[in-house]
């Protein structure tokens, strides 16, 4: 999930660029549909993704040589 | 000139200088002493050596290392100063020195004071620079965070970050944010976040707390750790009214922890509304734009159909030309026939019998020319009349096919028309148009 975050930001700026065309009313009819219809999944996918699941909380750790270590945090812990 | 009986002790400089530090000892001790300083001196060994004094008297004084680097500000020459010293003889030079054990500046508080110095220092340098800030990202793929594990701070954190934008990973970086050696672990907790790559962006802080108890981030090893930083630095220490050297070198200051994750993620909810709007731009706009395409395409069809409305208006234009000139060839009749009937009147009025008799006949045989003209002319006309609508007749592709003629166009009914045999083959589909329907038909032969 952490590495699909950037493709949120792409994702919402391509849903953008394609509002901003069809709004334009400049693209050939043909084209204004695949337009529509990517913009429309873009839209799904986009929500499907802000419905996303619970937060992951990482602690990151540093052992004694200096090494790094990420692992989940327990809530007990807290 | 000596005198007999007890004689004098004479001691040796070293002795008197044990006995005069051995009076100081127990009658000056350790005493807490107010003055200037002033030629301070701060050699490579880390001691202090200094001058106190006031309007009247001067001092020498020296502050060890071991003292003077739990110092929180830097003594300077003019400052007003309360030291607590013991007075002592330096026996090598025969000087009296003070050993200046701790120090607090006068008027302000030492922590107060550090701050202002900090604060000068490191803005000289340009650390608090506008143009050093960096933007904060709009969708950081992981959220780290410098601060207790235990403690309000955290939690409220992780309660804002998890109901505005659960798509961010937390990376809480444990470190202790009170007590010695709370700043270094500070500054080495941003140092580690700056090593994950999915962290975009992190928050330093903690929960409220006395000034002593924020004075970690009012150290300078924060502000270097903070302005070393590579991803932006969110500075929430405290509450509101609480400053601190972090926040003039942090990216961005949040008066709360809670403020602090706000700040650095978007809000689900606005994201879904912008989606929402999103999505329904798109529909309006598909729709519009639909819309535009079926006007443009009825236009197109109207003027498809057109050719034959011309055909039709032409016809009655025809029509109405022929009843014009009809009526201008009866009125021009009924004109003659006026003329010829007052010239006879005027003969018989004037002229004798027998030339009257003589023009009589003339007169016959004028009026069945003059009849006979006329018949002539309306028959011209008619004929006219007539070519011309047969022309337009023959000019109209739906008279031939009403007549039982076909169009015969290759493939389907947009295909091109053919008028020459060579131009099929044998095995293609053409479309015969009638005057009503149309007929799909295979080429069987061809001859040219």
């Amino acid at each position: 999930m952490a590495d699909d975050a950037p493709k949120f930001e792409e994702a919402l700026a391509e849903l953008e660029g394609l509002v901003q065309r069809l709004e334009k009313g400049e693209l050939p009819l043909e084209e204004s549909l695949v337009a529509f219809e990517r913009g429309v999944n873009l839209v799904r996918l986009l929500n499907e993704r802000l419905a996303a699941v619970e937060q992951r909380v990482e602690v990151l750790l540093k052992t004694e040589a200096g090494r790094l270590i990420r692992r989940p945090l327990e809530d007990e812990e807290q | 000139m000596l005198r007999s009986g007890r004689a004098p002790r004479i001691l040796s400089v070293t002795e008197l200088a044990l006995l005069l530090r051995s009076a100081l000892d127990s009658g000056v001790g350790t005493v807490w002493v107010a003055g200037e300083i002033s030629n301070l001196k701060r050699p490579a060994s880390g001691h202090l050596y200094f001058t106190l004094k006031d309007d009247q008297t001067q001092l020498s004084a020296v502050m060890f290392r071991s003292a003077a680097q739990v110092l929180v500000f830097q003594p300077a020459d003019g400052m007003d100063v309360v030291v607590r010293a013991r007075a002592d003889l330096y026996p090598a030079r025969g000087a009296l020195q003070l050993y200046v054990e701790s120090m607090e500046p006068r008027g302000l508080g030492a922590l107060t004071l550090a701050f202002e110095q900090l604060k000068a220092r490191l803005g000289a340098e340009g650390l608090f620079d506008e143009t050093r800030k960096r933007p904060l990202p709009r969708w950081p793929r992981a959220v780290g965070i410098v601060t207790a594990l235990h403690g309000a701070a955290i939690h409220d954190m992780r309660t804002v970050l998890g109901r505005r934008w659960a798509a961010a990973t937390v990376v809480v970086r444990p470190v202790r944010v009170q007590g010695r050696g709370a700043a270094r672990e500070i500054a080495a907790g941003i140092e580690d976040l700056n090593r994950l790559a999915d962290v975009d962006v992190v928050i330093v802080g903690r929960g409220g707390g006395s000034l002593e108890d924020l004075w970690a981030f009012n150290e300078e090893v924060v502000a270097r750790a903070i302005a070393a930083s590579t991803v932006p630095v969110v500075s929430a220490v405290g509450h509101e009214v609480d400053f601190t050297i972090a926040d003039f070198v942090a990216d961005a200051r949040a008066p709360t922890p809670s403020a602090a994750a706000a700040l650095v993620v978007p809000d689900q909810a606005e994201v879904a509304g912008a989606l929402a709007r999103a999505e329904a731009g798109l529909r309006a706009a598909l729709a519009r734009r639909a819309g535009q395409a079926r006007d443009r395409l009825r236009a197109l069809d109207r003027r498809l159909a057109d050719p034959a409305r011309r055909l039709r208006d032409l016809t009655l234009r025809v029509d109405e030309l022929g009843a014009r000139a009809g009526r201008a060839l009866t009125r021009r009749l009924a004109w003659d026939r006026r003329e010829l009937a007052s010239f006879g009147a005027r003969l018989e009025r004037t002229g004798p019998v027998a030339r009257l008799r003589g023009a009589s006949e003339q007169l016959d045989a004028t009026v069945g020319r003059l009849r006979f003209a006329a018949a002539m002319r309306v028959r011209q006309a008619r004929a006219a009349l007539e070519r011309t609508g047969a022309q337009l007749d023959a000019l109209s592709p739906l008279a031939c096919l009403e007549r039982g003629y076909a169009i015969v166009r290759r493939g389907d009914a947009a295909g091109r028309v053919v008028s020459d045999a060579a131009a099929l083959s044998v095995g293609e589909t053409v479309t015969l148009v009638f005057a009503r329907g149309r007929a799909r038909a295979r080429v069987e032969d061809t001859e040219g």
